[in-house]
């Protein structure tokens, strides 16, 4: 009798290369096999990085899909969270040598996934405004919250390809690199490009610490910090400034 | 009416959902596009499931794998059972884990008793970290493997007896198999010990693009055949009414479409109910 780990072991081997097994109606099976796990994964890839994909077009997006998913398999069965590497090996793409821009782009839609996906928290309200917050208190990023640097315009090329999108907006982009904020106010995801100062805020660990930096950086404190509210940036704190 | 004829759920369909009334009508989910920390997909599933019974359907567990279930894996599957609190939980008589690699298919094995003993203490991994029975569906095979020692319905009928768990019978896989593998699929249908059935999966396939192989492939992207209608109706004539799935994951046709065929399935399973009644 053949053991179980071992036959698991062989069999993994062969479907990584089907090609080389003679008995032909094991490697049809293997191919069978192979094909829909891919289309699985590739399916995946074109769900996360929709922006890439409308970009270079579909065989090509499925190409360099393909590739990846040889060269980084899923490791777990979550597919809806699959292609953490993906922005890096479309910048390495050869066929894409011609739009450097597209790895910046896959970045954008990396981030926009993982904040699909982040724990649910309340935002803290903008009512704190009005009401005051403890300058001391702790200010606790929302879960979804992600910042990022490209070197392209990735942000408003993501932005460019939303539904909502203006006509002009692709012919209108600035070439320049973005500092990104993405966010998850209510249901929906907001990817916005921010100014030096707001990153800056941002970094803080405190209001206090955080308004210091951002001025530091010449910005208007109290309008930094009501745009970056009404972005859901940040979490409710409760008492102990803890994340509620 | 308790459950009858369920449609897998699709993001896309959410309010076409919430606002449906059919008789019987429950949903399905892949269970690990929710195992997540949150967001608005997670949020949908909840709202659905305020409204209709669910059952998560596992695409991940890997039942007949050497390497039992990953803790994390099945702490997240807790997680979602304790937050939606399905009408069932399911997984598949397969393996997909492969050298650190997650295979998104279901991988055939030989069925030895000692592929009996691994799945069987999977399964009761799998029953101890959710605090309830779960139910194992037979998979679509392509080549008859050599070292069997039993034929899949014996296999399937010891695993339950062995820890408790169900059946999900996929009867589409039933067909592809057996038209792939030369054997019944009436004789196949025949041998389910109909009292441990608890659902049952019907799906479309399709012929192998590659001709020579004279294969079927269990692909999801097509209406139910009739063949398999019949298969179906064969089956719920033994075990009488058990929820039914019917199961699209690609080229998903308009919510109404997907309707009617649900409708079919939910005509068949109430004339069922006046025959035994």
């Amino acid at each position: 009798m053949l053991e179980a780990a071992d036959f698991q072991q062989a069999f993994g081997a062969m479907l990584a290369a089907p090609d080389t097994v003679a008995d032909s109606a094991i490697r049809r099976a293997l191919t069978i096999h192979r094909n829909t796990a891919s289309k699985a994964a590739r399916d995946a890839l074109f769900a996360n990085f929709p922006v890439v994909a409308a970009l270079v077009g579909e065989d090509a997006f499925a190409a360099c899909a393909s590739s990846y998913v040889d060269a980084v398999p899923p490791a777990e069965a979550r597919l809806c969270l699959y292609g953490d590497r993906f922005a890096a090996f479309v910048d390495a793409w050869a066929a894409f040598a011609e739009a450097p821009y597209l790895g910046a782009v896959g970045s954008v839609e990396r981030l926009v996934v993982e904040a699909l996906f982040a724990a649910d928290a309340p935002l803290l309200d903008p009512a704190v405004l009005a009401n005051g917050i403890d300058p001391e208190a702790v200010l606790q990023r929302h879960p979804a919250s992600r910042t990022a640097k490209t070197l392209a315009p990735a942000a408003s090329l993501w932005l460019a390809h939303q539904p909502d999108a203006p006509e002009d907006a692709l012919e209108s982009i600035v070439w320049q690199p973005e500092l990104i904020l993405v966010t998850r106010p209510e249901d929906a995801i907001e990817v916005r490009v921010i100014d030096v100062p707001t990153r800056a805020f941002l970094a803080g660990t405190t209001l206090v610490d955080a308004a210091e930096r951002a001025a530091g950086e010449g910005g208007d404190v109290a309008e930094i910090f009501a745009s970056l509210l009404g972005a859901g940036a940040f979490a409710a704190q409760d008492q102990q400034g803890e994340l509620q | 009416m308790s459950m009858t004829a369920g449609l897998g759920f699709k993001l896309e369909h959410l309010d076409e959902a919430l606002t449906a009334r059919n008789p019987g009508l429950w949903f399905e989910v892949h269970a690990e596009n929710y195992m997540v920390d949150g967001g608005p997909r997670l949020r949908a599933l909840v709202a659905l499931a305020e409204r209709f019974p669910i059952s998560l359907h596992g695409v991940g567990l890997s039942l007949a794998s050497v390497e039992p279930p990953a803790p994390e894996h099945l702490r997240r599957l807790r997680a979602l059972t304790d937050r939606i609190r399905p009408a069932a939980v399911s997984d598949h008589l397969a393996w997909q884990k492969w050298e650190g690699a997650h295979h998104s298919d279901f991988l055939p094995f030989p069925r030895t008793r000692q592929a009996l003993d691994i799945t069987a203490g999977n399964v009761s991994r799998v029953q101890d970290a959710l605090g309830r029975a779960i139910m194992v569906e037979n998979p679509s095979l392509y080549v008859d493997l050599p070292g069997h020692e039993m034929d899949e319905a014996t296999f399937l009928a010891e695993l339950a007896r062995r820890t408790g768990c169900g059946l999900l019978v996929d009867v589409n896989n039933i067909y592809v198999s057996a038209s792939n593998l030369r054997f019944s699929a009436e004789a196949r249908v025949d041998a389910i010990p109909a009292e441990i059935v608890g659902e049952i999966h019907l799906a479309g396939h399709r012929p192998d693009p590659d001709p020579a192989s004279g294969l079927l492939i269990d692909s999801h992207d097509a209406p139910i055949s009739d063949p398999v209608w019949l298969l179906y109706e064969r089956l719920i004539g033994r075990t009488g009414v058990r929820p039914t799935l019917i199961e699209r994951d690609d080229d998903i046709p308009p919510f109404p479409e997907l309707m009617l065929e649900r409708d079919r399935a939910h005509r068949l399973l109430a004339e069922r109910e006046s025959v035994d009644a």
